[in-house]
């Protein structure tokens, strides 16, 4: 999924409960998550994780935050329920609600948008959570700890530090090139102009690794670690709640009679499948009319 | 033509004046970081002008406003008398030339050759002219055995030359020189030194933003000081120079030469000078006057 | 009799690929303690030199190497590189291409963790390091938010970090601005003065080193062209501006004055001296 830059992928300092704890037991947390959204067809449980997710940001003081990454959720949620309700991707035979016109909407198509928007919000809301209250060389380190490679994570720490850097390189590349007339902003005609991107990250690449081999970086044998983090009895708890909720709630989804007809979970009404479809639709459509309109807009 | 856009500034005006910034501002777009505010600055033409102050004092933002990598957030900026902001970066780059502080960031082409034939093409120089303006670069800038390398093979300071000489290729009437001695040797900076003297005795305007003070004492005529996004001083290098509660507060240093004689011809009435030749030279002629 | 800590006797070094050596029958001594300007046009070695010091060049660079490098007692052509940094630390011209980490303590602590020093130990020696280079309380902040000035204490931190005995500094404030140069000259000056570290920098801004240099080195084309006390160096004026290098401005002055017979005294190398100087040769009271 792609991120813009308004949506915060950072951490937001703090000192909550959240915050403090394990780096390692979050990222449990995180793929218990992912494992568990993808695994059920369970409207309660999915959103009874959002809910959760909602809980825990709370708890971290990272809901602000957390509401703008929202922001995406609208025109993604909405044209999601839209579409589906006029083509379900459920199998057939579908439920017809309503006929408007020359459309006809099923409602399997409405319980399928909801199912597939929970699983990515639930699994979307966690990880931002978890990302926006733990600090990166803390992720780095649990990562180490989980006995990834040295080398691996330290690449992976550096390409982050060098997001932002690259694209200001990016940026200062194309206004090199604007500044000498350079028109068309089609992407075959700016692609020459990030030679110079590759060949900066080159020079970079090479100064580095004699400034860190001159720093003593990299020798082999017992390293130690300038951040710590110990693992309390807490986040030992937190750890195995977690995971034996995963799985009772993957054993409750599986063993529930009638789970994968999704039209036998809670009834909803074809009216409010119908209200929602409609606002869905004027929601979508008004985010792609005002984006467009303002990008007519920029001079 | 006097069509004003809807902050109110003509779209042109008469004027003999290469740059005309009328008390810009320009604010950050993603936060409330301002950059510059209430800056005035009339340039003339083949002026050739230095622009000096700490990072962060604003003066790339100046420049960047000047050929419109950037728009005031208030304020306007006249360039040839075209208002910048009725205008993209691409139209002003066939009137004001920006050569970037690190030539990697503009090289990019496979020769030397196709460097310099790159900015007057953008701008729709006819063929003709664009072989006599690179013969005439390549001669300037004495480029001739490299006019087939690939930019990247070249040493350094080449590169340097030839970021500055594909700028000059599109002949535009004002050239922006962000930092051009930064890192160089003496030498190179002789040629640099050399080059902005010869572009401005052209008739281009020259404008230098730089650290190098003794770069810019030799060359440049006037000085643009600037401050925590202000402008606090516009006058003549020995002006500035001279100026102590000046240097101490923006935290620059005069050459050593100025200040050497600061402190022993000037307060005989002798010159502020800018280079040890001038200086010896009135010493010189204060001991064949004799003492005193 | 103390022994020099740096020592180059007939080094020949040529890049791997290339044809001309970057060094040409080097051959110097440096004492613990001293502070070294080194001086040349781009491309005359300087910092092949500063590379020779550490073992970059050749362990890490390749290339062929002749003639011994012996620094702090060890023939650098022995030890791996990581090794030397005990002894050896240096800091380039890019203050940004240093930079690696989240925080300026990690930063900071690259090398210690590679050497396995214990928790402790390492947090002392990373607040130890950012305090003396004035960034006291930036262990949390993110290298990338410093200025330039800021984030070439950082390096400078980093090396200190490993408590070696000498310091190379290439070219370190060509990227910098006014206020970030006196930052870091002064560090330099100040470790070598308050903390007796030897100091080696190669450099342009000639007026600074012949302020506080005990020693001056000219590079040519490889080789080392001259090598001795700042006024004795710069006072060779023609000499210098004929191998395209500057003089300080007030040596300048005294260059040009000599020569028309009109100087009296010794050369200046400074500010001061040279306006002592002038005013005496006028006549003008004190």
């Amino acid at each position: 999924m792609t991120m813009n830059t308004s949506m915060p992928t950072g951490m937001i300092p703090g000192s909550s409960i959240i915050h403090r704890i394990h780096p390692v037991t979050k990222i449990l947390w995180v793929v218990v998550y992912v494992i568990l959204a993808f695994t059920t067809q369970n409207i309660f449980i999915l959103y009874g994780m959002v809910i959760f997710a909602v809980v825990l940001a709370l708890l971290g003081g990272v809901f602000r935050p957390l509401l703008k990454a929202l922001y995406l959720i609208v025109p993604v949620g909405s044209s999601l329920i839209a579409l589906q309700v006029l083509g379900p991707a459920a199998d057939k035979p579908w439920t017809v609600l309503a006929e408007v016109g020359f459309v006809t909407l099923y409602g399997d198509g409405f319980y399928y948008a909801l199912v597939l928007l929970g699983r990515i919000v639930s699994s979307m809301l966690l990880s931002l959570v978890m990302v926006m209250t733990t600090h990166p060389s803390d992720l780095f380190l649990a990562f180490s700890k989980l006995k990834m490679p040295y080398t691996f994570n330290f690449m992976l720490s550096m390409t982050l530090q060098l997001i932002p850097v690259f694209q200001r390189e990016v940026s200062l590349v194309l206004s090199a090139q604007k500044s000498r007339g350079m028109k068309g902003s089609g992407f075959a005609a700016v692609l020459p102009s990030f030679v110079p991107v590759f060949v900066g990250a080159i020079e970079r690449v090479q100064q580095l690794s004699i400034s860190l081999e001159s720093r003593g970086f990299g020798s082999s044998g017992e390293k130690t670690s300038y951040r710590q983090v110990t693992a309390r009895t807490q986040d030992w708890v937190y750890g195995i709640c977690g995971a034996t909720a995963m799985i009772g709630l993957m054993v409750y989804s599986i063993m529930q009679p009638g789970l994968w007809n999704l039209s036998g979970m809670i009834p909803f009404s074809p009216r409010t499948i119908l209200t929602s479809f409609t606002v869905a639709v004027t929601l979508f459509a008004s985010v792609i009319l005002g984006a467009t309109f303002l990008s007519f807009r920029k001079s | 033509m006097a069509r004003k856009g809807k902050h109110g500034f003509p779209d042109q005006i008469e004027t003999d004046l290469a740059v005309k910034v009328e008390d810009a501002h320009y604010v950050y777009p993603n936060g409330r970081v301002v950059a510059l505010s209430g800056v005035d600055l009339e340039v003339r033409k083949g002026e050739l002008l230095g622009v000096i102050g700490q990072n962060g004092s604003g003066k790339t933002t100046l420049t960047k406003l000047l050929n419109r990598l950037l728009k005031p957030s208030s304020g306007s900026v006249y360039v040839n008398g075209l208002l910048t902001t009725e205008r993209t970066v691409q139209e002003m780059s066939a009137h004001i030339g920006y050569v970037f502080q690190n030539p990697n960031h503009q090289l990019f082409a496979r020769t030397v050759k196709d460097e310099l034939e790159f900015g007057p093409r953008n701008i729709g120089t006819p063929e003709e002219d664009i072989a006599q303006g690179v013969a005439e670069a390549v001669d300037f800038f004495d480029l001739g055995e490299f006019i087939d390398e690939h930019p990247y093979r070249v040493s350094f300071p080449i590169r340097k030359l030839v970021g500055i000489a594909s700028v000059v290729t599109m002949k535009p009437s004002i050239i922006i020189l962000d930092e051009p001695s930064t890192g160089q040797d003496h030498q190179t900076t002789r040629i640099i030194n050399s080059l902005m003297r010869r572009l401005a005795e052209d008739g281009t305007t020259v404008i230098c933003v730089s650290h190098d003070m003794p770069l810019l004492a030799d060359v440049v005529e006037r000085v643009v000081v600037m401050r925590d996004t202000k402008i606090v001083a516009d006058a003549s290098p020995r002006e500035v120079f001279a100026d102590e509660k000046l240097m101490l507060t923006t935290n620059l240093q005069a050459p050593q030469i100025t200040n050497i004689a600061l402190q022993t011809v000037f307060p005989l009435g002798g010159p502020i000078a800018l280079t040890p030749k001038e200086l010896a030279a009135d010493i010189e002629s204060r001991l064949k006057k004799g003492k005193r | 009799m103390p022994k020099p800590i740096i020592l180059f006797d007939s080094v020949f070094y040529t890049y791997p690929g290339t044809d001309s050596p970057a060094l040409s029958d080097v051959s110097l001594e440096i004492m613990p303690g001293e502070y070294v300007g080194v001086i040349g046009l781009n491309g005359a070695g300087k910092t092949t030199l500063g590379l020779s010091l550490n073992g970059v060049v050749p362990n890490m660079l390749g290339g062929h190497r002749e003639g011994t490098v012996v620094v702090g007692g060890l023939d650098v052509e022995e030890y791996p590189v990581r090794e030397m940094a005990k002894i050896v630390g240096i800091v380039f011209d890019n203050p940004e291409f240093q930079m690696s980490q989240m925080t300026c303590a990690e930063e900071v602590a690259l090398g210690l963790e590679s050497a396995g020093i214990d928790y402790d130990t390492m947090r002392r020696s990373v607040t130890e390091a950012l305090n003396l280079v004035g960034l006291e309380g930036f262990e949390e902040r993110s290298p990338l938010g410093l200025s330039g000035g800021q984030q070439q204490r950082l390096a400078i931190a980093a090396v200190l970090a490993m408590k070696p005995q000498v310091l190379i500094m290439d070219e370190p404030t060509s990227n910098l601005d006014p206020i970030g140069k006196q930052e870091v000259f002064g560090m330099a000056t100040t470790l070598n003065q308050k903390y007796g570290m030897t100091v080696i920098v190669m450099e342009h801004e000639v007026e600074v080193l012949a302020e506080f240099a005990d020693r001056v080195i000219v590079m040519d084309g490889g080789r080392v062209v001259m090598n001795g006390a700042p006024r004795e160096i710069f006072s060779r004026v023609d000499e210098l501006q004929a191998l395209g290098l500057r003089v300080p401005e007030a040596t300048a002055l005294a260059g040009i004055l000599r020569k028309t017979g009109h100087w009296k005294g010794g050369v200046p190398i400074n500010t001061t001296e040279a306006v002592h100087s002038v005013n005496a040769l006028l006549g003008v009271k004190a």
